[in-house]
């Protein structure tokens, strides 16, 4: 057992470019989750948005990659409208079952067959951030070099999508407490404490609520710009419900209603998952497990097992200590009923 | 300790921390402890290389002006199975007519094309059926290509009245499955207002414990009886050891809507672990040839399925509407204090429900299998077209989800009919699920109230 490297992956995933798209994309479920009270389910739609956006640029449409920010953000106007239009004005699980149906029904309609030549199908879209990755080279960063100390190496290239992608981060962790520190932020967790009462004061709920519901998906959209720049390709699979589950679980851990929380959570979410993928794959070594003939598990297995441990930590939080690790326990309530 | 976690002005019964904690671990055993059954038995799906690739090549075959032209056939689905019948691969047609299908090795193979996604008027040529089998020494690269020519042909082309009639048959199917998950689904929320994520997974724990039973030699009646009982237990011991324990230290319902997404995601990735990736089907009533009743053709196997899915959602209607239990769960469902103010044992009714949900969702997940194949994520499919049934017909409404159900399956099946393409063919359900919330947000039998 090597239990260096364990370390080292763990500490590689704790700043890597998944705890850092989670983190923003937690960022903005944060602003209607833990704010408003809004169960949106369908953080992943807005994360396809964005990714989208950015991958139509050169392969479908042929236009500066920098265009795709606005494309990505706007669809994901769109998407909040379409989603908080039927939704907002009813009770708070209507919300839920709306948004991860439309969040279902965007991953089909991007990964269908006969939507290939705007969305590429089921192979998604490739190659179009170079202009991307020129303004990194430009700035002094070569893609070839590998940058860093122990755990935390990474190549250029790497650095260069970790740089915007922290820095947007700090942006948008900043932008959202100020923002709650805000007349506009009170009235939001008004709203999540007593709808009525806000009524009752003459401000228009319904309004605050679609406000809220875009602004965290437009955060959200950018944490599948980063997906996308990332990869330097789409997949429509990449934005499943689990997805959306998972940067829950992340927001979850680091605790609801608190800018702190949504960022280190899905770092601690990311750390304790390539800790407990390098720990199995160390423990189980190249030979399968077995008791008598059976396989109790192999190394392919990992992956699976470490998600269903993922599971058990979302419930055993909610169980026992739903404000996470920095939330508020007075914050908690956005429980209506 | 466990201090409150909600509002802190809502009252709430004291509890000891003792009872949270066992309430954690049994919750978690629940789900765990039940399935462990497959733990013993199933084999998981190792890991495969692909070096070898089985070429599918569609072309329509027309005479011009004596000459023989061949044009390919876009859009156009094909699947390879191992000798096994185990899916290896799917993939459609490109603007080309070819499909490269990557395959384990250079073994024997049965390529299957889906005649629903030809073309319109097009047929299969008499002497490329749509099934196809591959040997193994037939590979003489790791290329094996296989040919498949449509045309005119000798068969007619299924009438307009065929294929509706056809798409109805399929879509009552699918319907019936569709409304016998949503029944429990819809009453759960109706009695405690939770919405259940880990339902689909109730429908994939029913179809894998059958088939594991069903592997190790039980008939599929009897080990489908078997995961009926499994599917009860199951739901008697989420609410026991679970939700009935959290309602009573008065947890709020978004933290437990979240509880159920946290064993929806333990529960899909034990699946995906221990039964592995791959569709299976069942080792009963395979291969059957479909039979032509009227302008519907139909496996004796997927009649009796609709048969006995009748039978059973037509006895969960009577039990409600006519036993004493039904009228005291029918109560429960409309209004939960003034049930218990009649005398109605509340708990009682919420246990046996969860119970019987777990029964409906077991069976509906064996009949799914029957029908398609048992996959370890066949239930997340399940659970979006079950959100849009029982919000059609009312949440809450046991009424409502059966009708709901019901709509939804001809829905998804039909919309093919409407030139929806069939991978998106559950899209229309979905998008009616949004719009029905613009229009009538208490469903078709649901009653108007403030829900907002």
């Amino acid at each position: 057992m090597n239990f260096m490297s364990v370390i080292e992956s763990t500490l590689a995933q704790l700043v890597g470019r998944n705890a850092c798209y989670y983190a923003i994309a937690a960022i903005g479920l944060n602003v209607q989750f833990g704010y408003a009270g809004l169960l949106n389910f369908g953080q992943a739609a807005f994360m396809a948005a964005g990714a989208y956006g950015l991958a139509q640029t050169l392969p479908v449409l042929g236009i500066s990659l920098w265009w795709g920010i606005a494309l990505g953000v706007g669809y994901s106007i769109v998407l909040g409208v379409l989603m908080g239009l039927p939704t907002l004005r009813l009770r708070a699980d209507y919300l839920a079952i709306v948004t991860i149906a439309v969040a279902e029904i965007v991953r089909l309609v991007v990964r269908s067959q006969s939507a290939t030549r705007v969305f590429g199908g089921s192979n998604g879209l490739q190659t179009f951030s170079r202009q991307f990755r020129q303004l990194g080279i430009d700035l002094g960063i070569a893609p070839g070099k590998t940058y860093g100390f122990w755990a935390f190496r990474f190549s250029g290239r790497d650095l260069w999508v970790l740089i915007v992608g922290w820095s947007l981060v700090v942006i948008f962790g900043v932008l959202v407490w100020l923002l709650m520190r805000s007349p506009w932020g009170r009235i939001l967790k008004a709203i999540r404490e007593d709808e009525d009462a806000v009524r009752s004061l003459g401000k228009n709920v319904y309004s605050y609520k679609m406000q809220a519901l875009v602004l965290g998906g437009v955060i959200g959209t950018f944490g599948g710009m980063i997906i996308a720049i990332g990869a330097d390709s789409v997949q429509p699979d990449n934005f499943s419900r689990d997805l959306t589950f998972y940067v829950l679980t992340g927001l979850v851990l680091g605790g609801i209603a608190k800018v702190t929380g949504s960022i280190v959570g899905p770092m601690l979410f990311w750390a304790l998952y390539a800790f407990l993928d390098s720990f199995l794959r160390q423990l189980i070594g190249n030979k399968p497990v077995r008791i008598g003939n059976t396989t109790i598990i192999s190394t392919v297995q990992v992956g699976p097992v470490v998600f269903m441990l993922m599971g058990a930590l979302l419930v055993t939080l909610m169980v026992y200590r739903p404000q996470g690790l920095f939330g508020n326990r007075k914050e908690m309530a956005f429980d209506g009923r | 300790m466990n201090p409150p976690t909600e509002m802190p002005t809502a009252p709430r019964p004291v509890h000891p921390p003792r009872i949270a904690h066992r309430c954690l671990v049994t919750l978690l055993l629940a789900m765990l402890a039940a399935t462990f059954a497959s733990l013993l038995v199933s084999e998981p799906a190792g890991a495969q290389g692909t070096d070898s690739v089985i070429q599918v090549q569609v072309k329509e075959q027309r005479r011009e002006g004596g000459r023989q032209v061949n044009e390919p056939v876009p859009d156009v689905s094909v699947t390879v199975f191992d000798a096994d019948g185990n899916e290896i691969g799917t993939g459609v047609t490109d603007e080309k007519g070819i499909v490269a299908i990557p395959v384990p090795a250079r073994a024997d193979y049965t390529v299957v094309l889906d005649e629903d996604t030809l073309p319109d008027d097009s047929v299969l040529a008499a002497q490329t059926p749509a099934e196809q089998a591959v040997n193994g020494e037939s590979f003489v690269t790791a290329r094996r290509i296989v040919n498949y020519f449509t045309g005119e042909s000798q068969r007619v082309a299924q009438s307009t009245f065929d294929r509706w009639s056809q798409r109805i048959a399929d879509g009552v199917r699918l319907g019936l499955v569709i409304a016998m998950c949503s029944v429990g689904l819809s009453l759960i929320f109706g009695t405690t207002g939770l919405t259940n994520f880990a339902h689909g997974e109730m429908v994939t724990f029913g179809a894998l414990v059958a088939w594991v039973l069903n592997k190790n030699g039980l008939h599929i009646t009897f080990a489908a009886l078997l995961a009926l009982i499994a599917g009860g237990a199951l739901g008697y011991s989420m609410d026991r050891f679970g939700f009935a324990r959290l309602r009573a230290r008065g947890v709020g319902l978004i933290t437990q809507m979240v509880i159920t997404i946290g064993l929806s995601i333990m529960a899909k990735n034990f699946f995906l672990f221990r039964f592995g990736g791959r569709d299976q089907p069942y080792f009963d009533y395979t291969n059957q040839v479909g039979r032509k009743y009227g302008p519907v053709v139909i496996t004796p196997r997927d009649l009796i399925v609709m048969i006995l899915s009748l039978i059973v959602l037509v006895a969960v209607a009577m039990t409600l509407q006519f036993t004493r239990l039904g009228k005291a769960t029918r109560a429960v469902s409309d209004n939960v204090e003034l049930a218990s103010a009649t005398g109605i044992d509340t708990t009682k009714v919420i246990r046996l429900i969860w119970v019987a949900a777990g029964v409906l969702a077991a069976l509906g997940g064996v009949f799914r299998g029957l029908d398609e194949q048992v996959a370890w994520d066949m239930g997340t499919g399940l659970l979006f077209l079950m959100f849009a049934a029982i919000t059609l017909g009312g949440l809450g409404s046991a009424y409502g989800a059966l009708l709901g159900g019901f709509v939804v399956g001809l829905m998804v099946e039909m919309s093919t009919l409407f030139g929806v393409p069939s991978e998106l063919k559950t899209v229309p359900a979905l998008a009616v699920l949004v719009l029905i919330l613009l229009v009538r947000p208490q469903g078709i039998l649901g009653r108007a109230q403030r829900v907002g």
